[in-house]
Protein backbone atom coordinates (compact mmCIF):
# COMPACT_ATOMS: atom_id res chain seq x y z
CA UNK A 1 0.00 0.00 0.00
CA UNK A 2 1.47 3.36 -0.97
CA UNK A 3 2.26 5.80 1.81
CA UNK A 4 1.37 8.72 -0.50
CA UNK A 5 -1.15 9.23 -3.27
CA UNK A 6 0.60 9.28 -6.63
CA UNK A 7 -0.98 12.60 -7.55
CA UNK A 8 0.42 14.05 -4.30
CA UNK A 9 3.80 12.60 -5.15
CA UNK A 10 3.73 14.34 -8.54
CA UNK A 11 2.94 17.63 -6.81
CA UNK A 12 5.83 17.08 -4.38
CA UNK A 13 8.23 16.21 -7.21
CA UNK A 14 7.21 19.26 -9.22
CA UNK A 15 7.76 21.41 -6.16
CA UNK A 16 11.24 19.88 -5.82
CA UNK A 17 12.07 20.49 -9.51
CA UNK A 18 15.08 22.75 -9.36
CA UNK A 19 17.01 23.46 -12.57
CA UNK A 20 19.46 20.67 -13.32
CA UNK A 21 22.76 20.62 -15.15
CA UNK A 22 22.30 18.34 -18.14
CA UNK A 23 24.71 15.48 -18.54
CA UNK A 24 27.28 16.21 -21.24
CA UNK A 25 27.51 13.97 -24.30
CA UNK A 26 29.19 10.62 -23.51
CA UNK A 27 31.93 11.22 -26.09
CA UNK A 28 32.79 14.56 -24.50
CA UNK A 29 32.86 13.02 -21.03
CA UNK A 30 35.07 10.19 -22.30
CA UNK A 31 37.47 12.77 -23.75
CA UNK A 32 37.56 14.67 -20.47
CA UNK A 33 38.29 11.46 -18.58
CA UNK A 34 40.99 10.49 -21.08
CA UNK A 35 42.69 13.85 -20.72
CA UNK A 36 42.79 13.62 -16.92
CA UNK A 37 43.99 10.01 -17.08
CA UNK A 38 46.68 10.68 -19.67
CA UNK A 39 48.09 13.49 -17.53
CA UNK A 40 48.27 11.09 -14.57
CA UNK A 41 49.83 8.32 -16.68
CA UNK A 42 52.39 10.78 -18.08
CA UNK A 43 53.31 11.82 -14.54
CA UNK A 44 53.58 8.16 -13.57
CA UNK A 45 55.88 7.43 -16.51
CA UNK A 46 57.97 10.46 -15.65
CA UNK A 47 58.46 9.11 -12.13
CA UNK A 48 59.20 5.46 -13.00
CA UNK A 49 60.95 6.16 -16.33
CA UNK A 50 60.24 4.57 -19.71
CA UNK A 51 61.86 1.35 -20.87
CA UNK A 52 65.34 1.85 -22.35
CA UNK A 53 64.45 0.30 -25.73
CA UNK A 54 61.29 2.34 -26.22
CA UNK A 55 62.56 4.18 -29.28
CA UNK A 56 63.28 0.85 -30.99
CA UNK A 57 59.92 -0.55 -29.97
CA UNK A 58 58.16 2.48 -31.41
CA UNK A 59 59.27 1.38 -34.87
CA UNK A 60 57.89 -2.14 -34.36
CA UNK A 61 54.42 -2.33 -35.99
CA UNK A 62 53.37 -5.24 -33.79
CA UNK A 63 54.18 -3.25 -30.66
CA UNK A 64 52.30 -0.23 -32.01
CA UNK A 65 49.26 -2.33 -32.91
CA UNK A 66 49.22 -3.93 -29.47
CA UNK A 67 49.58 -0.67 -27.54
CA UNK A 68 47.24 1.16 -29.91
CA UNK A 69 44.57 -1.54 -29.54
CA UNK A 70 44.86 -1.34 -25.74
CA UNK A 71 44.53 2.44 -25.86
CA UNK A 72 41.53 2.30 -28.20
CA UNK A 73 39.95 -0.37 -26.00
CA UNK A 74 40.36 2.00 -23.07
CA UNK A 75 38.85 4.96 -24.93
CA UNK A 76 35.92 3.01 -26.34
CA UNK A 77 35.24 1.31 -22.99
CA UNK A 78 35.13 4.70 -21.30
CA UNK A 79 32.73 6.06 -23.94
CA UNK A 80 30.61 2.91 -23.64
CA UNK A 81 30.51 3.24 -19.83
CA UNK A 82 29.25 6.81 -20.15
CA UNK A 83 26.70 5.77 -22.79
CA UNK A 84 25.47 2.98 -20.49
CA UNK A 85 24.48 5.62 -17.94
CA UNK A 86 22.29 7.49 -20.42
CA UNK A 87 18.82 5.92 -20.68
CA UNK A 88 17.48 5.41 -24.18
CA UNK A 89 20.80 5.11 -25.95
CA UNK A 90 21.25 2.11 -28.28
CA UNK A 91 22.47 -1.10 -26.72
CA UNK A 92 25.21 -1.67 -29.31
CA UNK A 93 27.20 1.21 -27.84
CA UNK A 94 28.04 -0.94 -24.84
CA UNK A 95 29.84 -3.38 -27.15
CA UNK A 96 31.91 -0.69 -28.87
CA UNK A 97 35.22 -1.71 -27.20
CA UNK A 98 34.89 -5.33 -28.34
CA UNK A 99 36.52 -4.93 -31.82
CA UNK A 100 39.56 -3.22 -30.29
CA UNK A 101 39.68 -5.74 -27.48
CA UNK A 102 39.65 -8.41 -30.18
CA UNK A 103 42.55 -6.77 -32.04
CA UNK A 104 44.51 -6.50 -28.78
CA UNK A 105 43.87 -10.15 -27.95
CA UNK A 106 44.68 -11.20 -31.51
CA UNK A 107 47.99 -9.29 -31.45
CA UNK A 108 48.96 -11.12 -28.25
CA UNK A 109 47.81 -14.42 -29.74
CA UNK A 110 49.80 -13.78 -32.90
CA UNK A 111 52.84 -13.05 -30.74
CA UNK A 112 52.42 -16.36 -28.92
CA UNK A 113 52.13 -18.19 -32.26
CA UNK A 114 55.20 -16.44 -33.65
CA UNK A 115 57.27 -17.25 -30.56
CA UNK A 116 56.11 -20.87 -30.75
CA UNK A 117 57.30 -21.07 -34.35
CA UNK A 118 60.64 -19.42 -33.51
CA UNK A 119 61.52 -21.28 -30.32
CA UNK A 120 59.05 -24.14 -29.96
CA UNK A 121 57.68 -24.89 -26.47
CA UNK A 122 60.55 -22.90 -24.93
CA UNK A 123 59.10 -19.81 -26.56
CA UNK A 124 55.96 -20.21 -24.51
CA UNK A 125 57.57 -20.58 -21.12
CA UNK A 126 55.28 -19.15 -18.46
CA UNK A 127 56.55 -17.75 -15.17
CA UNK A 128 54.78 -16.16 -12.25
CA UNK A 129 55.03 -12.41 -12.69
CA UNK A 130 52.79 -10.33 -10.50
CA UNK A 131 54.46 -7.10 -11.65
CA UNK A 132 51.87 -6.75 -14.39
CA UNK A 133 48.96 -6.93 -11.96
CA UNK A 134 50.60 -4.54 -9.51
CA UNK A 135 51.62 -2.08 -12.21
CA UNK A 136 48.25 -2.11 -13.94
CA UNK A 137 46.59 -1.52 -10.57
CA UNK A 138 49.00 1.30 -9.74
CA UNK A 139 48.58 3.02 -13.12
CA UNK A 140 44.88 2.34 -13.33
CA UNK A 141 43.81 3.34 -9.83
CA UNK A 142 43.53 7.09 -10.44
CA UNK A 143 41.75 6.73 -13.82
CA UNK A 144 39.48 4.14 -12.19
CA UNK A 145 38.53 6.46 -9.34
CA UNK A 146 38.00 9.31 -11.80
CA UNK A 147 35.72 7.32 -14.07
CA UNK A 148 33.78 5.80 -11.16
CA UNK A 149 33.10 9.28 -9.84
CA UNK A 150 32.03 10.43 -13.30
CA UNK A 151 29.68 7.52 -14.04
CA UNK A 152 27.86 8.10 -10.77
CA UNK A 153 26.24 11.14 -12.42
CA UNK A 154 24.55 8.85 -14.92
CA UNK A 155 21.47 6.71 -14.40
CA UNK A 156 22.14 3.25 -12.93
CA UNK A 157 20.08 1.47 -15.58
CA UNK A 158 22.84 -1.08 -16.28
CA UNK A 159 25.08 -0.89 -13.22
CA UNK A 160 27.11 -4.02 -13.85
CA UNK A 161 27.90 -3.22 -17.48
CA UNK A 162 28.70 0.36 -16.58
CA UNK A 163 31.21 -0.43 -13.85
CA UNK A 164 32.66 -3.35 -15.83
CA UNK A 165 33.28 -1.08 -18.81
CA UNK A 166 34.64 1.68 -16.55
CA UNK A 167 37.18 -0.64 -14.95
CA UNK A 168 38.05 -2.07 -18.36
CA UNK A 169 38.78 1.48 -19.54
CA UNK A 170 41.06 2.18 -16.57
CA UNK A 171 42.91 -1.14 -16.65
CA UNK A 172 43.35 -1.16 -20.43
CA UNK A 173 44.94 2.27 -20.13
CA UNK A 174 47.13 0.87 -17.36
CA UNK A 175 48.11 -2.07 -19.57
CA UNK A 176 49.01 0.25 -22.46
CA UNK A 177 51.13 2.37 -20.13
CA UNK A 178 52.76 -0.76 -18.69
CA UNK A 179 54.17 -1.61 -22.12
CA UNK A 180 55.98 1.72 -22.08
CA UNK A 181 57.98 1.07 -18.91
CA UNK A 182 57.98 -2.70 -18.34
CA UNK A 183 60.43 -4.68 -20.50
CA UNK A 184 58.39 -7.84 -20.69
CA UNK A 185 57.84 -8.80 -24.35
CA UNK A 186 56.97 -12.49 -24.06
CA UNK A 187 53.52 -12.65 -25.63
CA UNK A 188 52.33 -15.51 -23.43
CA UNK A 189 53.40 -13.62 -20.31
CA UNK A 190 51.61 -10.54 -21.60
CA UNK A 191 48.55 -12.59 -22.47
CA UNK A 192 48.30 -14.25 -19.08
CA UNK A 193 49.57 -11.63 -16.66
CA UNK A 194 48.75 -8.40 -18.45
CA UNK A 195 45.59 -9.20 -20.39
CA UNK A 196 44.54 -11.59 -17.61
CA UNK A 197 44.88 -8.82 -15.00
CA UNK A 198 42.73 -6.53 -17.13
CA UNK A 199 40.09 -9.23 -17.57
CA UNK A 200 40.15 -10.10 -13.86
CA UNK A 201 39.83 -6.51 -12.67
CA UNK A 202 37.12 -5.72 -15.22
CA UNK A 203 35.29 -8.82 -14.04
CA UNK A 204 35.45 -7.58 -10.44
CA UNK A 205 34.20 -4.22 -11.64
CA UNK A 206 31.30 -5.91 -13.39
CA UNK A 207 30.33 -7.86 -10.27
CA UNK A 208 30.62 -4.80 -8.03
CA UNK A 209 28.27 -2.77 -10.23
CA UNK A 210 25.13 -3.31 -8.17
CA UNK A 211 26.89 -2.15 -5.02
CA UNK A 212 28.62 0.85 -6.58
CA UNK A 213 25.78 2.27 -8.63
CA UNK A 214 22.42 2.53 -6.88
CA UNK A 215 19.34 4.60 -7.41
CA UNK A 216 19.41 7.65 -5.21
CA UNK A 217 15.77 8.60 -4.85
CA UNK A 218 14.76 12.04 -3.59
CA UNK A 219 13.94 12.55 0.06
CA UNK A 220 10.90 14.72 -0.40
CA UNK A 221 10.20 17.28 2.25
CA UNK A 222 6.98 18.55 0.73
CA UNK A 223 4.00 18.94 3.03
CA UNK A 224 1.95 16.41 1.11
CA UNK A 225 1.69 12.79 2.23
CA UNK A 226 4.25 11.11 4.39
CA UNK A 227 7.51 9.51 3.30
CA UNK A 228 8.12 8.22 -0.22
CA UNK A 229 8.69 4.52 -0.80
CA UNK A 230 12.31 3.54 -0.41
CA UNK A 231 14.53 2.41 -3.24
CA UNK B 1 -6.74 6.96 -41.92
CA UNK B 2 -7.11 6.19 -38.20
CA UNK B 3 -3.62 4.67 -38.01
CA UNK B 4 -2.27 7.81 -39.63
CA UNK B 5 -4.03 9.92 -36.98
CA UNK B 6 -2.70 7.68 -34.25
CA UNK B 7 0.81 8.04 -35.63
CA UNK B 8 0.41 11.81 -35.79
CA UNK B 9 -0.81 11.81 -32.18
CA UNK B 10 2.25 9.89 -31.11
CA UNK B 11 4.57 12.28 -32.93
CA UNK B 12 2.80 15.28 -31.39
CA UNK B 13 2.90 13.71 -27.93
CA UNK B 14 6.59 12.88 -28.29
CA UNK B 15 7.36 16.48 -29.30
CA UNK B 16 5.26 17.84 -26.42
CA UNK B 17 6.94 15.60 -23.85
CA UNK B 18 10.39 16.52 -25.17
CA UNK B 19 9.53 20.18 -24.80
CA UNK B 20 8.03 19.71 -21.32
CA UNK B 21 11.08 17.76 -20.19
CA UNK B 22 13.42 20.41 -21.52
CA UNK B 23 11.45 23.04 -19.58
CA UNK B 24 11.44 20.83 -16.46
CA UNK B 25 15.22 20.51 -16.65
CA UNK B 26 15.37 24.30 -16.66
CA UNK B 27 13.31 24.39 -13.44
CA UNK B 28 9.79 24.99 -14.81
CA UNK B 29 7.73 23.21 -12.15
CA UNK B 30 4.41 23.74 -13.97
CA UNK B 31 5.77 22.04 -17.09
CA UNK B 32 7.20 19.27 -14.93
CA UNK B 33 3.93 18.72 -13.11
CA UNK B 34 2.07 18.58 -16.42
CA UNK B 35 4.61 16.15 -17.88
CA UNK B 36 4.44 13.76 -14.91
CA UNK B 37 0.64 13.94 -14.89
CA UNK B 38 0.57 13.07 -18.58
CA UNK B 39 3.04 10.25 -18.04
CA UNK B 40 1.07 8.72 -15.19
CA UNK B 41 -1.55 6.79 -17.24
CA UNK B 42 1.17 5.46 -19.54
CA UNK B 43 3.28 4.36 -16.59
CA UNK B 44 0.32 2.67 -14.92
CA UNK B 45 -0.42 0.79 -18.14
CA UNK B 46 3.21 -0.23 -18.46
CA UNK B 47 3.43 -1.48 -14.86
CA UNK B 48 0.09 -3.30 -14.91
CA UNK B 49 1.03 -4.98 -18.19
CA UNK B 50 3.95 -6.58 -16.35
CA UNK B 51 2.32 -6.90 -12.91
CA UNK B 52 -1.19 -8.20 -13.51
CA UNK B 53 -3.25 -8.27 -10.32
CA UNK B 54 -0.28 -7.16 -8.29
CA UNK B 55 -1.42 -5.06 -5.37
CA UNK B 56 1.90 -3.18 -5.21
CA UNK B 57 1.68 -1.86 -8.79
CA UNK B 58 1.06 1.70 -7.66
CA UNK B 59 4.19 1.55 -5.47
CA UNK B 60 6.19 0.67 -8.58
CA UNK B 61 4.61 3.55 -10.50
CA UNK B 62 5.69 5.90 -7.69
CA UNK B 63 9.13 4.33 -7.69
CA UNK B 64 9.44 5.01 -11.42
CA UNK B 65 8.30 8.61 -10.99
CA UNK B 66 10.94 9.21 -8.33
CA UNK B 67 13.57 7.48 -10.45
CA UNK B 68 12.71 9.73 -13.42
CA UNK B 69 13.01 12.69 -11.09
CA UNK B 70 16.39 11.65 -9.71
CA UNK B 71 17.95 11.18 -13.17
CA UNK B 72 16.10 13.85 -15.12
CA UNK B 73 19.45 15.51 -15.87
CA UNK B 74 20.40 12.48 -18.00
CA UNK B 75 17.77 13.30 -20.63
CA UNK B 76 19.32 14.79 -23.74
CA UNK B 77 16.76 17.17 -25.36
CA UNK B 78 18.28 16.36 -28.72
CA UNK B 79 17.19 12.74 -28.43
CA UNK B 80 13.73 11.10 -28.38
CA UNK B 81 11.94 11.12 -25.04
CA UNK B 82 10.12 7.78 -25.17
CA UNK B 83 13.22 5.52 -25.25
CA UNK B 84 14.55 7.43 -22.24
CA UNK B 85 11.27 6.92 -20.37
CA UNK B 86 10.82 3.28 -21.35
CA UNK B 87 14.40 2.36 -20.44
CA UNK B 88 14.08 3.77 -16.93
CA UNK B 89 10.61 2.33 -16.41
CA UNK B 90 11.62 -1.13 -17.60
CA UNK B 91 14.68 -1.05 -15.37
CA UNK B 92 12.65 -0.13 -12.29
CA UNK B 93 9.97 -2.72 -13.05
CA UNK B 94 12.71 -5.35 -13.39
CA UNK B 95 14.23 -4.19 -10.09
CA UNK B 96 10.84 -4.51 -8.40
CA UNK B 97 10.43 -8.00 -9.86
CA UNK B 98 13.82 -9.00 -8.53
CA UNK B 99 13.00 -7.62 -5.07
CA UNK B 100 9.67 -9.46 -5.04
CA UNK B 101 11.34 -12.64 -6.19
CA UNK B 102 14.03 -12.48 -3.51
CA UNK B 103 11.37 -11.77 -0.86
CA UNK B 104 9.25 -14.72 -1.94
CA UNK B 105 12.32 -17.00 -1.80
CA UNK B 106 12.22 -16.60 2.00
CA UNK B 107 8.47 -17.10 2.35
CA UNK B 108 6.52 -20.37 2.56
CA UNK B 109 2.79 -20.63 2.09
CA UNK B 110 1.15 -22.97 4.64
CA UNK B 111 -2.47 -23.89 5.20
CA UNK B 112 -2.15 -24.31 8.97
CA UNK B 113 0.29 -22.23 10.92
CA UNK B 114 2.66 -24.48 12.90
CA UNK B 115 2.66 -24.30 16.69
CA UNK B 116 5.46 -22.07 17.83
CA UNK B 117 5.09 -21.97 21.63
CA UNK B 118 4.72 -24.68 24.25
CA UNK B 119 2.24 -22.69 26.33
CA UNK B 120 -1.42 -23.66 26.40
CA UNK B 121 -2.41 -20.38 24.72
CA UNK B 122 -0.56 -21.38 21.59
CA UNK B 123 -2.11 -24.87 21.41
CA UNK B 124 -5.21 -25.83 19.62
CA UNK B 125 -8.11 -27.51 21.37
CA UNK B 126 -7.10 -31.00 20.29
CA UNK B 127 -3.53 -30.64 21.59
CA UNK B 128 -4.76 -29.36 24.95
CA UNK B 129 -7.25 -32.20 25.25
CA UNK B 130 -4.54 -34.78 24.40
CA UNK B 131 -2.20 -33.34 27.04
CA UNK B 132 -4.89 -33.36 29.72
CA UNK B 133 -5.79 -36.96 28.99
CA UNK B 134 -2.13 -38.07 29.22
CA UNK B 135 -1.70 -36.29 32.53
CA UNK B 136 -4.90 -37.83 33.85
CA UNK B 137 -3.65 -41.33 32.96
CA UNK B 138 -0.24 -40.64 34.51
CA UNK B 139 -1.88 -39.36 37.68
CA UNK B 140 -4.16 -42.34 37.98
CA UNK B 141 -1.14 -44.63 37.78
CA UNK B 142 0.41 -43.14 40.93
CA UNK B 143 0.15 -44.82 44.35
CA UNK B 144 -2.75 -43.53 46.46
CA UNK B 145 -0.61 -41.37 48.79
CA UNK B 146 1.28 -39.67 45.97
CA UNK B 147 -1.89 -39.08 43.94
CA UNK B 148 -3.60 -37.44 46.89
CA UNK B 149 -0.67 -35.06 47.49
CA UNK B 150 -0.51 -34.07 43.80
CA UNK B 151 -4.24 -33.44 43.69
CA UNK B 152 -4.05 -31.26 46.78
CA UNK B 153 -0.95 -29.25 45.87
CA UNK B 154 -0.86 -29.13 42.06
CA UNK B 155 -4.56 -29.25 41.18
CA UNK B 156 -6.29 -27.64 44.15
CA UNK B 157 -3.29 -25.33 44.73
CA UNK B 158 -2.79 -25.91 48.46
CA UNK B 159 0.46 -24.82 50.07
CA UNK B 160 2.80 -27.23 51.81
CA UNK B 161 1.48 -26.14 55.22
CA UNK B 162 -2.14 -26.51 54.17
CA UNK B 163 -1.50 -29.91 52.59
CA UNK B 164 0.37 -30.92 55.78
CA UNK B 165 -2.61 -29.93 57.91
CA UNK B 166 -4.96 -31.76 55.53
CA UNK B 167 -3.03 -35.04 55.35
CA UNK B 168 -1.30 -35.00 58.76
CA UNK B 169 2.09 -35.55 57.09
CA UNK B 170 5.13 -33.38 57.79
CA UNK B 171 6.20 -30.71 55.31
CA UNK B 172 9.49 -32.58 54.65
CA UNK B 173 7.61 -35.76 53.92
CA UNK B 174 5.27 -33.95 51.52
CA UNK B 175 8.24 -32.48 49.63
CA UNK B 176 9.67 -35.96 49.12
CA UNK B 177 6.29 -37.33 48.10
CA UNK B 178 5.71 -34.54 45.54
CA UNK B 179 9.20 -35.05 44.10
CA UNK B 180 8.68 -38.78 43.71
CA UNK B 181 5.18 -38.34 42.27
CA UNK B 182 6.29 -35.85 39.64
CA UNK B 183 9.24 -38.02 38.70
CA UNK B 184 6.94 -41.01 38.27
CA UNK B 185 4.47 -39.00 36.19
CA UNK B 186 7.26 -37.65 33.97
CA UNK B 187 8.48 -41.19 33.33
CA UNK B 188 4.95 -42.29 32.53
CA UNK B 189 4.49 -39.38 30.05
CA UNK B 190 7.85 -40.08 28.41
CA UNK B 191 6.93 -43.72 27.96
CA UNK B 192 3.71 -42.64 26.33
CA UNK B 193 5.41 -40.34 23.80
Amino acid sequence: MSAMRTEDLIRALAKDAKPVERLAHPAWRAMMWMMVSVVYVAAFLWVVGVRPDLSNKMSDPRFLIEVGAALLTSMMAAAAAFCAGCPGRPLWERFAPLPFLGVWLASLGEGCWRQWLQAGPEGLHLQVDLTCFQSITAVGIVPAIAILLMIRRGAPIAPMSTTGLAILAATALGAAALRLFHTQDMSLMLLVWQFGSVALLAGFGFLAGRYVLRWSLPQLTADVGSHPPSC
Amino acid sequence: MSSSNSSDDKVAREARWQELMRAAQDGDDAAYSRLLSELLPALRRMVRYRWRNYEGAEDIVQDILMSLHSVRHTYDPGRPFMPWLVTISSRRIADAARRASSRSAYETTVETMPETFAGDDAKNEQDTSDDQEAIRVALSGLPEGQRQVIELMKIQGLSLQEASAHTGKSVASLKVTVHRAIKAMRQALERKT
